[in-house]
């Protein structure tokens, strides 16, 4: 699968806009070209194939939905829609009771090894849209317990205290290292740094 | 606490709001201050761009195909054709109406064609205005059916004229092309006139008929619903 041409975000607001007058042929195509990622997402979320179905379903109904209150010249349409499918995946979890199993790594080990050493695994080479791309090299210049705190508040909804439990750190220091992080990350991406 | 003012605070509560950690009361409030403050909520919306894209940072999977089936019942989608589905029941309204319409042409035409083979099918198809556009006749001693235009119907040369018959349920049926004037001779079969058809139509499809065996592929032009004579 070829991200950068699938995941153009043109053509990905164009079949919004079709969703939006109730066109079914484009949404199927966004759905063709946007479902495999955005499942992926939810079940690395999830960590349940049926749960991230239910989620990935409730999503794209929700996105057949609102298409028309989408609004492009504010947020890409990937982001859009994988903050529909991230609200989806944490409701379901705060609804179900079920406890997504949170292993240390929030990111696939390809991400990670590229995060990690940019110098042995190349971002390039990952399947990665040009916005992911940016952010992936910005990760890559915070420290690694930093990106790791980032990562896991990112995907599995927690708070300060509940981060500092899940690396045994104290609250103040997960705290700390968080604004860093994002100060430095919005820094970096404003630069378009290449580090 | 006013935060409009403070700048750093709304910067480091909106990235905190978007990456999750901003929780309980703290996040309450701030969706309270989303309500009134557009700048507030340009905020957050940067920082979606800027933080939503860790979600690629997992691989893709493909879902399994009931997913897709899923979604489509659930929002009603149908395979293809869900527009001409939906406007079934506006054309079904309509058909009675035209029906008292045609009973009145019964009459007149009944009376005149008293030699001529058995008519026991007539229907008008009406136009987006009501404007009569078709009178079908049909025959089913003979199997024939007569399409005769009223007036003339300029259709352009890549297109045809294509009559249909709605069921109440399934797929319309063709019953063939028609000529863009005066009167073409089809077969009446039980396709047509049978018990469960709701409603005929003429879609404008490219020349040599819809593409799609499963009804109309072209805007629906002319309807109307047979009345039986006899």
């Amino acid at each position: 699968m070829s991200d950068a041409h699938t995941l153009d975000p043109q053509q990905l607001r164009t079949w919004l806009n079709g969703a939006a007058l109730h066109d079914a042929a484009a949404f199927r195509s966004l759905y063709d070209a946007t479902s495999a990622k955005l499942f992926g997402f939810a079940l690395r979320i999830l960590g349940k194939r049926e749960l991230a179905e239910e989620v990935l379903q409730e999503s794209f109904v929700a996105i057949w939905h609102n298409a028309g209150s989408y609004q492009s010249h504010l947020a890409a349409p990937m982001t859009w829609m994988t903050t529909i499918v991230r609200n989806k995946a944490f409701d379901l979890l705060r609804r179900s009771d079920v406890a997504a199993e949170i292993d240390g790594d929030p990111f696939d080990a390809a991400i990670m090894n590229a995060l990690h050493d940019p110098a042995a695994t190349p971002i390039e080479a990952l399947e990665l849209s040009r916005d992911a791309k940016a952010l992936a090299y910005c990760m890559s210049a915070l420290e690694g317990l930093h990106r790791q705190v980032v990562g896991l508040a990112f995907f599995h909804d927690l708070s300060h205290s509940e981060v500092a439990q899940q690396m045994a750190l104290p609250i103040g220091t997960v705290k700390t290292w968080i604004r860093r992080s994002l100060e430095k990350l919005k820094a970096c991406l404003a630069k378009g740094d290449r580090p | 606490m006013n935060i409009r003012d403070n700048a750093p605070l709304r910067e480091k509560l909106a990235a905190e709001y978007v990456l999750g950690t901003l929780k309980g009361g703290a996040r309450r409030r701030f969706d309270g201050y989303l309500h009134n403050d557009a700048a507030l909520r340009r905020l957050v919306i940067e920082w979606q761009d800027r933080l939503a894209p860790m979600a690629e940072f997992s691989t893709a999977v493909q879902p399994r195909k009931q997913v897709w089936a899923g979604i489509e019942r659930r929002l009603n989608l149908g395979p293809a054709r869900a527009g001409w589905l939906e406007s079934l029941n506006f054309w079904r309204w309509l058909g009675v109406a035209s029906t008292a319409m045609a009973a009145l042409l019964v009459i007149v035409i009944g009376t005149r064609v008293l030699d001529q083979p058995q008519l026991d099918y007539v229907a008008t198809l009406t136009d987006a205005k009501s404007q009569t556009a078709l009178v079908l006749t049909g025959d089913t001693q003979h199997k024939a059916l007569t399409v005769r235009l009223v007036g003339n119907a300029p259709v352009a040369s890549d297109k045809t004229l294509q009559l249909w018959a709605v069921p109440k349920q399934g797929n319309p049926r063709s019953l063939g092309l028609l000529a863009d004037k005066g009167e073409v001779k089809l077969a009446l079969g039980s396709n047509a006139i049978g018990d469960d058809v709701a409603l005929l139509a003429v879609s404008l499809e490219p020349k040599g008929g819809s593409p799609d065996p499963n009804g109309p592929t072209g805007p629906i032009l002319y309807k109307g619903a047979w009345v039986r004579v006899m």
